[in-house]
């Protein structure tokens, strides 16, 4: 099916100039970034900018490595960040499904005290979850982190696969009720699958806000067999305002974006799998 | 899909095993009496990937202190400096406060008040001892309410720092020693390019050096008032000589929080500046970044009230809520000897013990002006408050610089300010 | 109505999944389906909401509480004050100082965010091979750390800086000295930036992800109808992508409001309190002044205002919604 004549007559190359124009303004930070991190000690930028780092050394990422404990950050945020997504999904669609499809008393109250959740800065609840965790002997654990995570998660993924539910229509799900489906298997047949881009959506926003955060890890765990790669690049970065070693900096930075990135190439490969593919199979 | 909910099961699994470690590491910590006491210390010698100090720390000090004391176990945890605080007021409200902390100078007021402290005057019966083998300046810091609730454990201090290139741009021979000779070497400096000084800002940090060289002070002796001495005559002539030092541009707008200004870090070796106030962590990046600087380390210019600079460092406390309160004292006496504090002298870190003074020289010939300079240095307020006191100032003081308002009005409201603090005390 | 027929043809399309006798003749239909499953939706959405109202709702109410106590960290010394928190700081110059800054972020970072947004997914939508590295290129900002992007984006505008240096001696637009950082409005401006680069990734995946179920046939029937690009843009896609927009403009709403670590970062608030936000006040009167019962005020403040706007926006885009419903 040609695409392609809807669009008018839009040049590829104008289209590919501004996006190109775009995309330059967002990496070259990122870039200068990257640069930075294959400089010697530098704690202070140059002026005029550098971007080909001369001497270009790997010193700051071979410190990196080797920094006592570094690979056991990574491998606990890795740890943390899937099984918190994947619970999260989980639950959050499992909720985003009994919104979009049923009516039921207090649906829109519950849903509006969902979405408090993502209206209260989550800064201000560290002391009352501090003692909560306490109090659930989950301190210093990464299982507690995995229980806040997903929780903190859940506003944010319930509204949004909510939203794509909603815009699957409804007599898919009454033509598989007619055919003697029930509610679980609606959700797990229909609606999951073509909620593809949703979900991979959902994934890659969750697995970064787990691999990201800071704060609450930096709370709840005292011990580094505990601790997440975010605390490691913020004891890296020292006192914010002096002595900073950059390049190490952003060298633990680099490796720290890289499972995102990975996350997120594999599962945008969804989003073009969503609708369009029944139309293929049809 | 049979394969999906495989999945879903196999996470529920593993979420329900990290539940149960997660419980499991909870409870470990606890020990019979006879086995060896485990006490946790925190603090930020990690330093961002300058790991020297926490190095020491680990790899010499503990051992040789465990080695001493076959009974106690001590285990350092390291957190990023800006967040102790943090951490420590969360753990605070959650009962779960380590035993030992190297707190910063100005978080001891704030805790004693909050009663998570055990004042070391009463609890060790060798205090007084211990105490008066240390600089007054930072002993202070540690009093409250009639108690002392910490001991030193390092210190460093502010001192002027200048460069040859800046030196001969301004004409001087030696480094300016009094205001007078800073009022000349700023109009040699005109036209140069280089400003006669910089810093960061305007709080107690950074002002009180100059108000006290001046002569002036901040408050009356026993911290009652404010008024009438931080808007004292001396204290407004000092603040004034940098208000016009400001105005011709000999003073960079770092101080009135330009936080896109050359770093004082940078603008010396790049002769942006001709004279900073900093401390003796900055030879160790110098010689990093820019190796062929060479610092001139001399004392803060004097004024009518001599050459006066401010104390900084931390002080070790030990936790109310410590159950092993004797070992952890323990730990504190060792970090009073000379093993422990000239161990970190070479990492930066100034003794707190006043007879050490000539052998952390001997160490680190360059530490002498900072000796010296420790030896009447004064320390900011020791209230509850101090961090709000910083706020006070530059907020007060920054329209004094840029001329909307007068310097002596500026002081006399930042006073009036600052005597509501006090009178909560 | 066209989007009738938005729903035969998908119908039809999908009917794949399900078998072919049971495709229920054409009848007038509501978007949601109206299954009042009894228990059912209830189960659904018990794990869920459990772990929400622990770990969330509860500790909520706590730091709700702490706002009508002068709070001590130990609790036993806590005064009950009553409404003496809000009084104070709807009297505090400094809380409206931080509220217009807040406010002020919010609105020029949300209205980029949506539109570069939203005009970048358009772009991309084309499957092309250039389309995937695109996607990662303009995510990229979304991924890197908020600690790490602030710190540089400081740098950047510092008056030694790239963008001086950019804007001075590259582009010869400005003398290349401006101090952004020195001044309430252009540090504003600095943040906001900042803001607006982070974020456009964000939006363009969500963006992206919707557009996935515009449908191809009404648009061409659009267009087969004389509909220019805009015509179709504005009948067609918007609609289609609805719950996107909504979803993204609340967040960004919410996200605005919260700023913190890029101010924190960039200024610290300053030059003497000049760009403080409400976030930053609020930490600072929680952790440096350990007054927590008055940050837990401010921070209650905040959600109020943000909850009030939240359902403004639910409000109004459900009500354009009901027009355009299936």
């Amino acid at each position: 099916m040609r695409s392609h004549s809807r669009w008018g007559a839009l040049p590829a190359a104008f289209r590919i100039t501004l996006l190109s124009v775009g995309a330059l303004i967002m990496i070259v930070p990122f870039l200068y970034m990257v640069s930075t991190s294959f400089k010697t000690s530098t704690y202070v930028f140059t002026n005029p900018p550098e971007f080909i780092p001369s001497p270009a050394t790997t010193a700051n990422y071979e410190q990196a490595f080797a920094t006592e404990n570094f690979g056991r950050f990574f491998l606990n945020s890795l740890i943390v960040a899937s099984i918190s997504t994947a619970i999260s999904l989980l639950v959050s669609s499992m909720m985003a499904y009994a919104f979009a499809r049923f009516t039921f008393r207090g649906k829109e109250a519950i849903f509006r005290v969902m979405l408090l959740g993502l209206m209260i800065p989550a800064i201000m609840l560290i002391i009352p979850q501090f003692i909560l965790a306490k109090n659930l002997h989950l301190l210093d654990s990464l299982a507690g982190l995995v229980l806040f995570y997903v929780a903190g998660s859940l506003s944010l993924n319930t509204f949004l696969l909510r939203g794509f539910f909603e815009s699957i229509p409804a007599e898919l799900d009454q033509a598989m009720q007619v055919d003697g489906a029930g509610a679980w298997r609606r959700y797990w047949r229909l609606a999951l699958p073509l909620a593809k881009p949703g979900l991979a959506t959902a994934t890659i926003f969750t697995f970064l806000a787990c691999w990201d955060e800071f704060t609450l890890a930096l709370t709840l765990t005292n011990s580094p067999e505990n601790q997440t790669l975010p605390i490691a690049i913020k004891l890296f970065a020292g006192s914010g305002n002096n002595a900073v070693q950059w390049g190490l900096v952003f060298a633990a930075s680099v490796i720290a974006v890289v499972p995102v990135i990975i996350v997120f190439l594999v599962f945008q490969r969804y989003f073009v799998q969503g609708l369009t593919s029944g139309a293929v199979k049809g | 899909m049979k394969r999906s909910r495989t999945i879903a099961i196999t996470a529920l699994a593993a979420s329900v095993a990290m539940l149960a470690t997660g419980c499991a590491t909870a409870d470990s910590g606890g020990g019979s009496a006879g086995d060896p006491v485990t006490i946790t210390f925190w603090g930020a010698y990690g330093n961002g990937g300058n790991s020297a100090q926490q190095d020491v720390l680990n790899d010499t000090l503990i051992p040789a202190f465990e080695a001493a004391h076959p009974d106690i176990k001590v285990t350092y945890v390291d957190v990023p400096y800006d967040d102790l605080l943090k951490k420590l007021t969360t753990s605070a409200a959650g009962d779960e406060l380590p035993d030992l902390v190297r707190a910063d100078l100005g978080w001891v007021p704030k805790f004693a008040d909050l009663g998570v402290l055990v004042p070391l005057s009463q609890a060790m019966p060798d205090f007084q001892e211990l105490a008066d083998a240390t600089f007054p300046g930072v002993l202070s810091t540690n009093l409250w309410k009639g108690e002392y609730y910490g001991l030193p454990l390092d210190t460093n201090t502010r001192v002027l720092i200048t460069s040859q290139a800046a030196l001969d741009a301004a004409g001087l021979d030696a480094p300016p020693a009094t205001f007078d000779d800073l009022e000349k070497a700023a109009s040699a400096l005109n036209g140069t390019g280089i400003s006669l000084f910089a810093d960061g800002g305007l709080g107690a940090w950074n002002i009180s050096p100059w108000i006290w060289s001046g002569g002036g002070a901040i408050t009356d002796d026993e911290m009652t008032t404010a008024t009438g001495y931080l808007d004292g005559t001396k204290s407004v002539a000092t603040v004034q000589m940098l208000v016009d030092l400001y105005k011709t541009g000999q003073i960079s707008n770092g101080i009135t929080g330009n936080a896109g200004a050359i770093s004082t870090a940078e603008g010396l070796p790049n002769n942006t500046y001709a004279t900073i106030f900093d401390g003796p962590w900055m030879t160790g990046i110098w010689a990093d970044q820019f190796p062929d600087f060479a610092p001139i380390y001399a004392p803060i210019p004097a004024g009518d009230g001599g050459s006066v600079s401010v104390v900084g460092g931390e002080d070790i406390v030990l936790t109310a809520t410590s159950k092993h309160q004797e070992a952890a004292m323990e730990f504190i006496r060792y970090t009073q000897s000379d093993d422990f504090q000239l161990a970190l002298v070479p990492t930066g870190q100034l003794t707190v013990i006043k007879a050490l003074g000539d052998k952390q020289v001997e160490l680190v010939p360059f530490l002498k002006v900072f000796t010296d300079q420790l030896a009447t240095a004064k320390a900011r307020l020791a209230i509850p408050q101090g961090s709000q006191v910083d706020t006070i100032l530059n907020e007060e003081l920054v329209p004094a610089f840029e001329g909307t308002v007068s310097v002596k009005d500026a002081l006399s409201k930042a006073a009036t300010r600052i005597d509501e603090l006090l009178a909560e005390q | 109505m066209t989007l009738t027929t938005l729903g035969e043809s998908l119908g039809a399309d999908v009917a794949g999944h399900v078998s072919a006798a049971s495709v229920p003749p054409a009848r007038p239909r509501r978007r949601r389906s109206s299954t009042g499953g009894g228990l059912v939706p209830y189960l659904f959405l018990a794990p869920g909401a459990t772990l929400f109202a622990l770990t969330v709702l509860y500790p909520t109410v706590q730091a709700f509480q702490m706002s009508f106590f002068d709070w001590k960290l130990v609790a036993s010394a806590s005064k009950f004050i009553g409404f003496d928190n809000y009084l104070r700081a709807l009297q505090d110059d400094h809380f409206w100082l931080a509220l217009s800054n807040s406010g002020i972020y919010m609105v020029f970072t949300v209205v980029p965010q949506i539109v570069i947004g939203l005009a970048i997914a358009l772009l991309l939508k084309r499957k092309s091979p250039t389309q995937p590295l695109f996607r990662v290129l303009f995510y990229l900002p979304v991924v890197t750390s908020w600690v790490v992007v602030s710190l540089l984006f400081r740098f950047l505008f510092s008056d030694a800086g790239l963008i001086n240096f950019t804007l001075g001696d590259f582009l010869h637009l400005t003398d290349g000295s401006t101090p952004w950082l020195a001044d309430r409005w252009t540090a504003l401006l600095a943040i906001c930036a900042l803001g607006v680069w982070k974020g456009i990734g964000w939006s363009m995946m969500i963006f992206l992800a919707a557009l996935q179920g515009v449908p191809a046939a009404l648009l061409e029937a659009a267009a087969m109808d004389g509909a220019n690009r805009w015509q179709r843009f504005r009948a067609v896609t918007v609609p289609a992508i609805w719950p996107a927009l909504l979803f993204v403009t609340v967040m960004l709403v919410i996200g605005g409001f919260n700023v913190f670590v890029s101010v924190y970062l960039m200024t610290g608030g300053g030059p003497a309190g000049r760009t403080e936000v409400l976030l930053t006040y609020m930490y600072k009167q929680a952790f440096e002044n350990l007054d927590f019962g008055y940050g837990s005020a401010i921070a209650v403040l905040l959600t109020v205002i943000v909850f009030i706007l939240s359902v403004v926006q639910l409000r109004v885009f459900r009500d354009r919604n009901g027009e355009g419903a299936l």
